[in-house]
């Protein structure tokens, strides 16, 4: 009985934010965001790279819309980021044929990896399964993946995340580095 | 003293509302469940009350005046000693200043009032029913012969909580304060433990 009761939830979630912190997480994720699509689209656009990856709008809720949490920190965001796409990769490469097995083991290892080295962020979660999923043109790259887009992408998030927040009164960017 | 602890520790009982409500008053998403935050607030609280019982130390509240004696000092001597000084016990000292016994009122007891005599009460019971009072010990005039031994001794880094419980566990009142080279630095008494405060003064 218990197994269910603890199905319940034992307490309530956390309050809302303000409107000016809604504005605020808003136009954050407008401009890091902005700065890799205009870099995607624009700039790369010629050469054979890509930058603007779906993880990158998950990384975006965190280091934007809860700037304080212990996940969206830059020790989470790059090393979660980096950890998750080498994973990816190499789980592809073992098991190419097999996607649905490699996705699976590249999701949880990540997980794992992203554990030891305290640098849980949840974003990483898509970025290793992209690895495996995304297609051609993202298995072309190899482990390149891992540094352009997915590092290279997390750090512009990182600057733009140290410019934004604490040009902010109410808002300080990281808690910690590493 | 296990009791007394815990009354004097108790966290204030924060309810969820005023979690919430503080949670409201910080700008930002917060990352964490009112129900983490308490959890963390409590153990939070245990770790600093264990560290503040902790950082009382012997060495703040013992008494560093100590008159010792010892071990073939006249217990004539002994016991003018501590009479003047109106204490109830001392230290006996080695020639190369270890501390080997301490003397109490329970030990003059013993020795005077018959065997198995423990308090003042029950010489004063024997005197008063018409019996024997206090006799001089023949075979036994110098401070080693009548000393509890060995002593029951700590460093001047004890914590004060973990000396009041070897007093109570040992039936002690009063335990010797060893400096880093072995040697008495000072002396603590139930006395000294009961006017401590236990948290300590900030310097």
């Amino acid at each position: 009985m218990k197994y269910f009761s603890k199905m319940r939830g034992t307490t309530k979630s956390p309050p809302a934010v303000g409107v000016k912190e809604v504005f605020w997480s808003w136009l954050g994720a407008m401009l890091g965001i902005l700065l890799i699509g205009c870099l995607h689209y624009l700039v790369l656009a010629g050469v054979d790279l890509i930058l603007l990856i779906p993880p990158f709008g998950a990384s975006a809720v965190l280091v934007f819309g809860a700037p304080k949490s212990p996940l969206a920190q830059p020790r989470n965001l790059i090393g979660g980021h980096a950890f998750a796409a080498l994973v990816g990769v190499a789980c592809f490469k073992v098991f190419p044929d097999c996607l649905w097995f490699a996705a699976a083991l590249a999701v949880a290892t990540s997980i794992a990896v992203m554990h030891v080295t305290r640098t849980l962020h949840p974003p990483a979660g898509a970025t290793t399964l992209i690895a495996v999923i995304g297609g051609e043109q993202i298995h072309a790259l190899g482990f390149m993946y891992a540094f352009i887009p997915v590092t290279a992408g997390a750090l512009i998030l990182l600057l733009v995340g140290l410019l934004f927040n604490n040009a902010l009164q109410t808002r300080r960017y990281p808690q910690f580095w590493f | 003293m296990t009791r007394t602890k815990i009354d004097a520790c108790i966290p204030v009982d924060l309810s969820d509302d005023d979690i919430y409500e503080a949670m409201k008053d910080i700008p930002g998403y917060l990352d964490i469940t009112l129900s983490d935050f308490k959890e963390v607030y409590l153990r939070a609280y245990r770790h600093a009350t264990d560290r503040l019982l902790k950082s009382l130390k012997a060495e703040h509240i013992m008494t560093r005046d100590v008159v010792a004696v010892e071990e073939d000092t006249p217990l004539a001597e002994v016991a003018k000693v501590m009479a003047q000084r109106r204490i109830s016990g001392v230290p006996v000292i080695a020639r190369e200043g270890r501390v080997v016994g301490v003397i109490s009122e329970k030990d003059f007891l013993l020795a005077m009032g018959g065997p198995g005599t423990t308090t003042f009460m029950e010489v004063a019971h024997k005197c008063l029913g018409g019996g024997q009072c206090l006799v001089v010990p023949s075979d036994a005039t110098r401070a080693a012969d009548i000393m509890s031994t060995p002593a029951v001794t700590v460093t001047e880094s004890w914590p004060v909580t973990e000396i009041s419980e070897l007093m109570a566990r040992k039936g002690i009142n009063r335990v010797p304060v060893l400096g880093p080279d072995g040697t008495m630095t000072g002396i603590i008494s139930r006395g000294d433990i009961v006017g401590s405060s236990l948290v300590p003064e900030t310097p």
